[in-house]
């Protein structure tokens, strides 16, 4: 659970910056976007990193997809219905669809991804709880049937943090333990594996797709391509990039080094600016499960002690790029409230901050910060956080790392002296925070995922999923919806809670 | 000879099973989780251990060892935990830029400097001489990347002459391949050329002051037979056998290199492996250069055999 504080960094939106980028070059007649991005792996089932989604987004398409309003819409599928048991949905594909192999896309493509998909998407598993049976009817109809009613169905088929992408049934049925590399989507992008080279991976565009009529909205509507290639290299060193964006032999930079802001600026042609709305949310993560951090005077010291403004100009040293937040469940989503978190928000309370220390009865316990030392902002703002924490009187230590070496005492729930840790600074896009049923963050599940707070009776009864499990079937509309897992985020915050 | 060759092999052999024993527990014993890097931040636990179950990575070390051992030793250099490609065909398809890279900068360095060495010894204390000093002393003492950022700053940004970074296969145009390997190539022979021209330098010093190099000047020789038909050939053993450890200098420089002119090559490959803590890329690329230093090691012994027919093994 990550109720801390959280700054705001506007920085490119990963869909966003796709879609956004291709009517902003069409203007220049660019044939060929080339576009620095992160190394990746092609497959986003097997892998949940932003790369992977990213890239995933351009070649696959999904069935539904969020709207801004985070309503889902139609996209892969043309009509659906609901029987009045409210337990059993037919979907029906739009006519027309084809894999990037020239094959159709077919009802038993969508069963086999969605089965595949959901074993690891916090939500997909959700559905597939309640799921009695999902099936194929014929080539272009599939049917899901429930084994209570579920209000939430279509919302869990367009998710946005994990997207349900769907592949060819042949690679659907690869576990999702094993990664698929055949790169066959039915998406805007056709990977091009004729141009493509070690460190770029070109996609072009697909002539046959057929994008939906409606205009863009979030992560619906059509998806109009623009330019004929989109090439993703990967230039992991940041002062090659920025040499490379400054001789026009790349246009794009998602996602820059906040270090380079000044020099991005300065020189004339590349533009420094944000493409998505939200930007992402960087967080201060605690291990709830062992000392000092399982008191919860000890997490409110922490929220005290935090003072965004100083992390800010880590993250982003231009204030028009970033601003500070509390919000729950991201900026700007229906979702996202500012319940309870006024005693904390107005700023450093440093004397606050150490009575509940004092009173928690903190007696010097190591307070171990893993520190992704191949990170630069992570990096910084660790030792920013140990500062932050050593003035307050906490025993803070930096366990510097790379952040491969980082996942390995992360899934140690020992004590510190065996390896375990308590706190990390992370990152997410904004998107993937907005919507508390989708996000990693709420899971809650206790001991088994290592970054997840222990469940409690509190915990318990607030969290999202357990909400759901509980109020899913009555969820009829929008407004029932926000209420189940995004409208009443008091109790939610009552761990931490003064 | 053939018996000389014969023990070298065998000893080639036990050199890269050490190598092989070394790489395999210094990766595993280094703090890091591929089935984690792999799954993402995002991922649960249960995906997580599913992964690392799939690599075979909660093996026993020993059973890991073997198998990878027999792997080997049937060709099998195993799939990248990243990529999930195969790791022969991932290291072929980034050698054509490391051997160009290397190549390019082994003929540089050995054509500047030994013609830098002869020159500066033939007119020793001269400007040449003085001028080669000042150049090892900047070429021993800056490292690469920032010899390589200034080329770039001032010969790609400023006046645009030459690519920042990336490769161009050589079908696709000789031109544009060679334009891409410039910068880096000059970069990464600096050093090199200093090396060598102060090694061939001091070993054709000690030649030209050799009483047959007197002989040969009394017979009216010309500059040029006593250079390059007297002179040079005797100095070329140690001349021969720096340019043999450049090569084991120049692996190390080439995954420098690669990462600041974003060359996809086998250097750039084995950073990332660690990176993402992809094992049998590791593995592999090690096993691969310690193999091939010892390939040069022993060609370099025997080219001895060609300029001191003294030598016999």
């Amino acid at each position: 659970m990550a109720i801390t504080r959280r700054t705001f960094m506007e920085s490119a939106l990963a869909a966003d910056a796709v879609l956004a980028l291709a009517s902003a070059l069409h203007a220049q007649n660019k044939q060929t976007v080339r576009m620095i991005m992160e190394d990746i792996q092609v497959d986003p089932v097997f892998s949940t990193s932003s790369a992977a989604i990213n890239h995933a987004t351009a070649i696959y398409d999904t069935l539904f997809a969020l709207d801004a309003n985070f309503l889902p819409q139609l996209q892969m599928v043309s009509k659906w219905d609901v029987f009045d048991d409210k337990k059993t949905y037919d979907f029906t594909l739009r006519d027309g669809l084809k894999w990037h192999d020239g094959t159709p896309v077919t009802a038993a493509d969508c069963v086999a991804s969605s089965r595949r998909c959901r074993q690891v998407e916090p939500s997909g598993q959700l559905l597939l709880e309640r799921a009695a049976n999902i099936a194929a009817i014929d080539e272009t109809t599939f049917k899901i049937t429930l084994h209570e009613p579920y209000g939430l169905v279509l919302e869990t088929l367009a998710t946005t943090g994990q997207p349900l992408f769907m592949m060819r049934e042949q690679d659907a049925r690869v576990p999702a333990t094993d990664q698929v590399t055949s790169n066959i989507g039915s998406g805007p992008h056709r990977f091009n594996v004729n141009l493509t080279e070690p460190s770029a991976r070109v996609n072009d565009r697909k002539d046959q797709y057929l994008p939906r009529g409606e205009a863009v909205s979030g992560f619906a509507g059509g998806k109009v391509v623009k330019v004929e290639h989109l090439s993703w290299e990967n230039i992991p060193n940041p002062q090659t990039a920025l040499a490379a964006l400054q001789s026009g032999e790349v246009d794009f930079w998602w996602q820059p080094v906040a270090d380079l802001y000044p020099a991005i600026e300065s020189y004339p042609g590349p533009v420094l600016d944000t493409l998505g709305q939200h930007g992402s949310d960087w967080l201060v993560r605690m291990n709830f499960l062992r000392l000092p951090f399982n008191n919860a005077l000890m997490r409110q010291a922490l929220l005290h002690l935090i003072d965004q403004q100083v992390f800010l100009k880590l993250f982003s040293p231009d204030p028009k790029l970033g601003r500070t937040v509390s919000l729950m469940f991201g900026v700007g989503s229906p979702y996202s409230n500012d319940v309870n978190t006024a005693w904390f928000k107005e700023g450093v309370d440093l004397a606050k901050a150490k009575q509940l220390i004092t009173e928690s009865g903190y007696a010097g316990e190591k307070v171990m910060i893993l520190d992704p030392m191949d990170w630069s902002e992570a990096n910084l703002a660790s030792q920013l956080l140990a500062n932050m924490l050593q003035k307050a009187g906490i025993n803070a230590e930096l366990a510097p790392m790379t952040w491969s070496e980082l996942a390995v005492p992360l899934g140690n729930k020992e004590p510190v002296e065996q390896g375990g840790w308590n706190l990390f600074i992370a990152t997410f896009a904004d998107f993937e925070v907005r919507r508390p049923m989708a996000t990693c963050l709420m899971l809650m599940n206790g001991e088994k995922p290592g970054t997840a707070g222990p469940r409690t009776r509190n915990t318990k009864r607030c969290e999202p999923n357990s909400r759901i499990r509980r109020h899913g079937k009555s969820v009829r509309n929008w407004l029932e919806r926000w209420n189940v897992y995004g409208g009443n985020t008091s109790g939610l915050s009552s761990f931490a809670r003064p | 000879m053939a018996l000389y060759i014969l023990r070298r092999m065998v000893s080639a052999i036990a050199v890269m099973a050490m190598v092989g024993i070394f790489v395999f527990l210094l990766i595993r014993l280094t703090p890091g989780d591929p089935a984690a890097v792999m799954a993402g931040r995002n991922a649960t636990e249960q995906i997580v251990a599913g992964i690392r179950e799939q690599l075979g990575l909660n093996e026993p070390l020993p059973v890991q060892f073997i198998q990878w051992l027999s792997a080997m030793l049937h060709g099998d250099f195993g799939t990248s935990v990243f990529s999930g490609r195969p790791v022969l065909e991932l290291l072929l398809q980034r050698l054509e830029p490391t051997i160009s890279l290397s190549l390019l900068t082994l003929a540089l360095s050995v054509a500047v400097g030994v013609s830098f060495g002869i020159e500066a010894a033939w007119r020793s204390g001269g400007l040449v001489d003085r001028l080669l000093s000042v150049f090892a002393a900047f070429g021993f003492s800056v490292p690469v990347f920032v010899i390589g950022y200034c080329l770039v700053y001032l010969l790609a940004i400023r006046v645009a002459w030459l690519p920042v970074q990336g490769y161009t296969p050589i079908e696709e145009g000789f031109g544009d391949w060679l334009s891409h390997l410039v910068l880096p190539t000059i970069a990464l022979s600096l050093p090199f050329i200093a090396f060598v021209a102060r090694v061939t330098r001091a070993s054709m010093l000690e030649v030209l002051s050799e009483d047959y190099m007197r002989t040969a000047a009394a017979k009216g020789a010309s500059s040029y037979a006593m250079l390059f038909h007297h002179a040079l050939k005797n100095a070329g053993v140690p001349i021969l056998t720096v340019i043999g450890l450049s090569v084991a200098y120049l692996i190390g420089g080439v995954v420098l290199t690669e990462t600041v002119f974003n060359i996809p090559g086998v250097g750039r490959l084995v950073v990332d492996a660690i990176n993402n803590r992809d094992y049998p890329i590791i593995q592999s690329v090690l096993i691969l250069t310690s193999g091939l230093y010892v390939l040069i090691n022993l060609a370099v012994d025997l080219a001895y055999t060609l300029l001191d027919p003294r030598i016999r093994y």
